[in-house]
């Protein structure tokens, strides 16, 4: 296994617990809202198994002190990946076991979503650059 | 309608909502992946742009939903700044954020993924970069959680008045905190405030009829108007701090330099 880490535990250690609705931008009342989309704090992974267009099923969401884990397995040939979410993120990680999710590679990591919707970011190393969450007034 | 029977409604119907505790709970849409692809390019795309303009603080602002109807172009702001993480560079916005169209609002710090990762009306930035000067009055500023904090007021309004204290939007705390940076003796609301009319600071007025003012306060906990002059607001001018405003007039007075998109 590959072991990609990003250094940064705080990626997603920070959201907050107002995230759990911040994805509305529909009513002109809410121009200033926070993202809500899970991002992987480190993953562990075959190198290929985060290639455009796998098709993956989530076999185990396991929670820790430190956040979740999400264990991934590919369909085709039953390869498995690690991803694990802080604490926070992980309370907006909307899979279970048995949700099936398809990989799209972007120019800064991978998008995991189910047919309906994106359901968590993993960054490469241009995208962790690009995230960090912290809340400077309570 | 006459500036009396709009009172009278306007009564009677915030009541009426008072008792029902105004406010919603926020609609959970999930993003789609092209979203989320684009707006990480976007954050991409501002990061490259940011380092090539050399500077070390810049005014960032997004669109987040469409305010044409306003004359208004981008809906969201924040201060910007660069530094050195693992001997690479980053940048950093800190931002206030609405928490889920509650009337409450708090202080962030971000990375430029976060501050586009939204459901954008228009994958487009716009950046504002500061005389050097007005930078690096700034930059201590933004690092300093503290300072950040000095001016904040967690009491939201969407549409707060830009010369009270009751309320306090996203981009009026940018302002407020740009102002405490440049002028030593803006230390409370009231002074930046102050010092802003000083120099030349207009907000944009909103021409929203009686209307659409009851109708904000009646769905959203997040809309006041009780902070503004009853003769402004019963004349339809609502008057707030929005990005173009201080965009436009960071320009004007010499503050800063003209607006620069980015895609």
């Amino acid at each position: 296994m590959n072991s990609m880490s990003f250094r940064r535990a705080a990626v997603a250690a920070v959201l907050s617990l107002t995230l759990a609705c911040a994805q509305a931008q529909t009513a002109a009342s809410e121009l200033s809202v926070l993202s809500a989309l899970p991002i992987a704090v480190s993953v562990a992974a075959p190198v290929l198994l985060l290639s455009a267009g796998a098709s993956l099923t989530v076999v185990a969401v396991e929670a820790s002190a430190t956040g979740t884990v999400c264990v991934l397995e590919r369909a085709s040939d039953g390869a498995r990946a690690s991803v694990r979410f802080g604490a926070q993120a992980a309370q907006q990680l909307s899979v279970a076991a048995g949700t099936a999710l398809v990989v799209t590679a972007v120019s800064t990591g991978w998008v995991l979503s189910t047919a309906s919707a994106a359901v968590a970011f993993i960054p490469n190393e241009i995208g962790a650059a690009l995230l960090y969450n912290e809340r400077v007034t309570r | 309608m006459n500036a009396a029977a709009s009172a009278s409604i306007a009564a009677a119907l915030l009541a009426a909502a008072a008792a029902a505790h105004a406010g919603r709970s926020c609609e959970s849409r999930p993003p789609r992946v092209d979203g989320v692809e684009r707006s990480m390019l976007l954050a991409q795309h501002t990061a490259d742009a940011l380092e090539r303009s050399g500077a070390q603080v810049v005014a960032l602002a997004r669109i987040g939903q469409n305010l044409g109807a306003y004359g208004v172009r981008f809906s969201h702001m924040g201060l910007a700044y660069r530094e050195t993480r693992d001997g690479r560079p980053v940048w950093r916005v800190v931002h206030k954020l609405n928490q889920c169209g509650s009337a409450q609002a708090a202080v962030y710090r971000q990375g430029l993924g976060e501050f586009f990762l939204d459901d954008l009306f228009e994958y487009e930035a716009a950046v504002v970069v500061p005389a050097p000067e007005v930078q690096a009055k700034l930059l201590p500023a933004l690092r300093d959680n503290a300072r950040l904090a000095q001016l904040h007021t967690p009491a939201y309004s969407m549409v707060a008045y830009p010369w009270a204290q009751t309320y306090q939007q996203s981009n009026q705390w940018a302002l407020e905190t740009l102002a405490m940076t440049q002028e030593p003796a803006a230390t409370t609301r009231a002074r930046a405030q102050a010092w802003l009319q000083l120099m030349g600071y207009t907000p944009t007025a909103l021409h929203l009829t009686a209307m659409q003012r009851l109708g904000g306060r009646l769905t959203a906990a997040n809309i006041a108007f009780d902070d503004h002059p009853n003769a402004k607001r019963f004349s339809d001018r609502i008057e707030t701090v929005t990005v173009d405003s201080v965009f436009t007039w960071l320009n004007r007075a010499g503050l800063a330099g003209p607006v620069e998109l980015i895609r």
